[in-house]
């Protein structure tokens, strides 16, 4: 991982000195133990700042939409000849580079308006199962030694494989490398074993409809409705959301139950074909609600309905801006 | 109409979402040549299939439909070539997730009624009415009025 670290720091810091990118969208250590934090980095010399490790949890390709946007929002007042792209640089593991791609494909920007930095990914650690693991303690410091968290607590040390703690969407992860970049860091990472990834999903479809129900309806009453996972999301980039929109107004303000279950049925059903299953959204809630359950179930529909995976190839189209004509239509009323 | 609901019996409420092109003028041609369907449905022109939103017809579940029918062109017969094509996929994996999640799949119907079948059309409107009739008064998603819990059924 240090070695990794190093290269990084070097290559981002030859980027900007270059001038080939204006920003670097990587990780800096977190202020608190055992977290890392976005940064943007538009210096040479603040590319040390970089950090590379299994707390590098958020998926920072939802960055780049907005870098961008703000961009050219500045160039409207010029005029058109006097207009200049802004070249973003990521770091990204295989679920960043996947969003990159969605955005790619759904035309948010150029190819050559973004310099994608491949890192591999083993899976980064969920702060959720560290928590439990200590018994929701407060962590007063932690370090990574070798493959293993060393958590300390005002009840001592604890030891905890990473393996262990490792996120659920990391354990069954398809594709841990960049599927795109422009350079790629260190050497590729073994693969995840992504045979059960669909196996909670399936075991949710076979209760019975009552119970589905319920723990649908039980998972959406946690929601605050802080639009956390939106704004984690890469995916979600609108500049106008739904949830914002007063004519027509799709959803009222407030927690209604009625509403939190739009809210949530539209948000998700917005990522078919668009979740790349970066456990954003999820790490970002601050009320814990299952998101995981049903953004699966999407992601196994594109595949299985109509063998789309989200952000696998740049010159393939988005899952609902196309159709083939023989689209299975099984579920199509047929009058007796 | 000959089908009138029973007195103080409960009609459910459909809301149908058809296509200019085909679905609606299918409807007009059941209503001149005079057959009978229902009168549970409250038809949404729409210019096409490709045009609606799945969010409609998750806002109207929300806003107190018992049923909600999508209908439009046979796919390769759409005005505009393609949008119903479009649409067939959004609706595939909207009628999927909606059953996933808990939602009665037969409140969420999709179906292709050309502008010559009349006879279809009420043929649909007739068994999606029995249908959501036997699930009963929509239950999920749906927001009630606070204080006026009835508002939706005490309407129909």
């Amino acid at each position: 991982m240090e070695n990794m670290e190093a290269g990084l720091r070097e290559e981002a810091g030859k980027l900007l000195r270059e001038k080939k990118v204006a920003v670097i969208v990587g990780y800096e250590a977190g202020t608190l133990p055992l977290t890392a934090a976005p940064c943007f980095i538009t210096e040479a010399c603040e590319a040390d700042k970089l950090v590379l490790n299994p707390f590098c949890t958020q998926n920072l390709a939802t960055y780049v939409t907005e870098l961008i946007a703000q961009h050219r929002d500045a160039q409207k007042r010029l005029k058109p000849e006097g207009r200049t792209k802004k070249v973003v640089g990521i770091i990204a593991r295989g679920c960043t580079s996947r969003s990159l791609t969605i955005h790619l494909q759904e035309r948010q920007y150029q190819r050559d308006e973004v310099v994608i930095l491949g890192v591999p990914c083993r899976g980064y650690a969920d702060v959720r199962k560290v928590a439990a693991r200590v018994d929701g303690r407060e962590i007063t410091a932690g370090i990574l030694q070798d493959d293993k968290i060393i958590v300390t607590t005002a009840a001592g040390e604890s030891a905890m494989p990473l393996s262990e703690v490792t996120a659920d969407n990391c354990l069954d992860c398809r594709f841990n490398n960049p599927v795109i970049y422009d350079l790629m860091l260190g050497t590729v990472a073994p693969p995840m074993d992504p045979s059960g990834e669909y196996a909670r999903v399936e075991e949710f479809a076979a209760l019975p409809e009552a119970e589905r129900w319920a723990y649908f309806v039980k998972e959406m009453d946690k929601c605050i409705r802080c639009y956390a996972c939106r704004n984690a999301c890469p995916s979600c980039y609108c500049r106008s959301c739904f949830v914002e929109q007063t004519q027509p107004q799709w959803i009222d303000r407030g927690t209604g139950r009625a509403d939190n279950e739009v809210f949530q049925v539209m948000r998700l059903y917005h990522m078919a074909g668009r979740c790349v299953d970066c456990g954003s959204c999820i790490t970002a809630c601050p009320m814990n609600v299952d998101l995981r359950a049903y953004l699966k179930k999407l992601d196994k529909d594109g595949w299985e309905l109509f063998g789309h995976r989200a952000g696998l190839k740049l010159d393939e189209p988005a899952l609902f801006s196309t159709f083939r004509e023989d689209d299975k239509q099984d579920f199509i009323f047929e009058p007796e | 109409m000959t089908e009138t609901p029973e007195k103080g019996g409960w009609e459910p409420k459909i809301v149908a979402i058809v296509c200019n092109w085909c679905t609606y003028a299918g409807a007009d041609l059941a209503g001149i040549s005079r057959i009978q369907y229902p009168p549970s449905v409250r038809i949404v022109r729409v210019p096409c299939t490709g045009r609606i939103n799945p969010f409609y017809i998750v806002k109207a579940l929300q806003e107190g439909a018992d049923g909600v029918l999508v209908s439009g062109c046979h796919p390769g017969e759409c005005h505009y070539l393609t949008g119903n094509m479009a649409a067939r996929r959004k609706f595939a994996m909207l009628k999927s997730f909606l059953n996933y999640l808990g939602v009665e799949g037969d409140r969420a119907v999709f179906t292709w009624v050309s502008a010559s079948e009349g006879e279809r059309f009420a043929k649909v409107i007739r068994q999606v009415t029995a249908a959501v009739k036997a699930l009963g008064p929509a239950q999920r998603l749906v927001k009630k009025v606070a204080g006026q819990p009835e508002a939706c059924a005490a309407e129909a």
